[in-house]
């Protein structure tokens, strides 16, 4: 029955789009050709799904599932990101070489003739490769927004509390081993170092849980945190509520390596103030 | 009134009753990128026969009809446009999750800020490149 409905409204849609005149090209690039003679009646066209839609969406609001079972689809996401954007523009580019969007190149299959198979065709590669496409997007992007790296060296970052999902753009980040400061107390238990380290182990990330109390470092913790940056093959990414602890622990571990100075100043161009922290510092420089 | 906006409200109307069918009968977007798309590259494998009769009855309905009335796309003869402008929908269209259809349709009906500001970027561009290869260039 599923099977039935959905020819149906795929033939009822596939006849509405020849009679309305968008299997027709030249209709299309028409309505785009605002500098030439310009042909309004996508707009009808539009104007005219959009009024019998807008009802159905009234009336499904008021339905508890579909005639045939199932949920409705999920409310409509609201972020307007750079893939919404982009992906548009290259579609409304298409749209305006061919004259074709996605509806009327199936539409207009039975008689497009080789064109409109070619079209479709290179349409289904386009989509094929989207995807690899939208990831690349997504590493870019999200090393940016979602999280705060704070790379205190180029081998050597804090943040504050991260999350499973952060976990890939980490990894795109080129950041192979991720160090838990936090102990397990202190966060819900989706952020504990089980949940965490699993996730990260699954990306082939090594997950090294270091827990830092606050105001309460111990040595400890110290050659805890530098052994496993010894034994990374790559970046390290050390993460606690703020960063703060993470920091801390660096400044320790490099005590006599780096100038106290030189650590503060690099601390402090991420918000970090350890300036109170230098007599410790140069303590454990001596020893 | 010139008679191809009629037809154009008319065909118009037709679509919005199917995308309606879609909602109420199957509880789906009609949207025809997330239907084919979800179908070439496996991200719909689980319910890959609703897409298939969605496709199916959307080819073979029209292809019926404008063998009846003998319809034309006037599709350029130019491979290389049709080529490009296919890419470029394709994979614009799975970027931006939507179409005309999907953002167009089914999201401006539900006052969807994507599907608004996907519609004002997709028209925008598409006017653009007509300007600029149909006037500026004289290539379309």
């Amino acid at each position: 029955m599923r099977l039935v409905a959905s020819a149906a409204a795929g033939g009822l849609f596939g006849a509405g789009l020849l009679v309305s005149g968008m299997t027709d090209t030249t209709k299309v690039q028409g309505w785009l050709d605002v500098f030439g003679a310009w042909d309004a009646t996508l707009a009808f066209v539009m104007a005219g799904a959009i009024l019998p839609m807008a009802l159905a969406w009234r009336v499904a609001g008021r339905m508890y599932h579909p005639v045939l079972g199932g949920p409705f689809p999920d409310p409509p996401r609201r972020e307007v990101g750079p893939k919404l954007v982009l992906g548009s523009v290259l579609f409304g580019m298409g749209w305006a070489l061919a004259g074709l969007c996605p509806g009327p190149a199936l539409a207009s299959l039975g008689f497009g003739g080789a064109g409109g198979l070619v079209f479709l065709l290179a349409m289904v590669a386009g989509m094929v490769g989207a995807p690899a496409l939208a990831a690349r997007i997504d590493k870019l992007t999200l090393r940016r927004s979602a999280m705060d790296i704070r790379a205190l060296t180029p081998d050597y970052a804090v943040s504050p509390q991260i999350e499973p999902a952060d976990l890939p753009a980490l990894k795109a980040a080129g950041y192979t081993t991720i160090i838990d400061n936090r102990p397990d107390g202190e966060i819900p238990p989706h952020l504990h170092a089980a949940e965490m380290q699993a996730a990260a182990e699954a990306l082939g990330l090594t997950f090294v849980v270091n827990p830092v109390i606050g105001g309460a470092m111990t040595e400890a913790n110290v050659t805890a945190q530098k052994a496993a940056v010894e034994a990374s093959s790559g970046p390290v990414f050390a993460y606690c509520a703020s960063g703060n602890r993470s920091s801390v622990v660096w400044m320790m571990m490099n005590a006599g390596v780096i100038p106290a100075d030189q650590m503060i100043a690099t601390t402090a161009r991420f918000g970090y103030n350890h300036a109170p922290l230098r007599d410790m510092i140069e303590a454990a420089a001596k020893r | 009134m010139e008679i191809s906006w009629l037809m154009g409200l008319l065909g118009g109307l037709v679509i919005g009753a199917a995308a309606a069918i879609f909602l109420l009968v199957n509880g789906r977007i009609m949207g025809i990128s997330g239907i084919l798309g979800g179908l070439v590259d496996g991200s719909g494998r689980g319910n890959w026969p609703e897409r298939a009769a969605f496709i199916a009855g959307l080819v073979a309905v029209p292809a019926v009809l404008g063998w009846l009335w003998g319809a034309t796309t006037h599709l350029t003869g130019n491979l290389l446009v049709i080529i490009a402008g296919g890419l470029l929908v394709g994979v614009g269209t799975r970027l931006a999750n939507g179409c005309t259809s999907g953002h167009g349709v089914c999201g401006i009906s539900r006052l969807s800020l994507r599907g608004i500001v996907a519609t004002v970027f997709y028209v925008l561009a598409g006017g653009l490149t007509m300007a600029l290869l149909r006037h500026g260039l004289g290539v379309l």
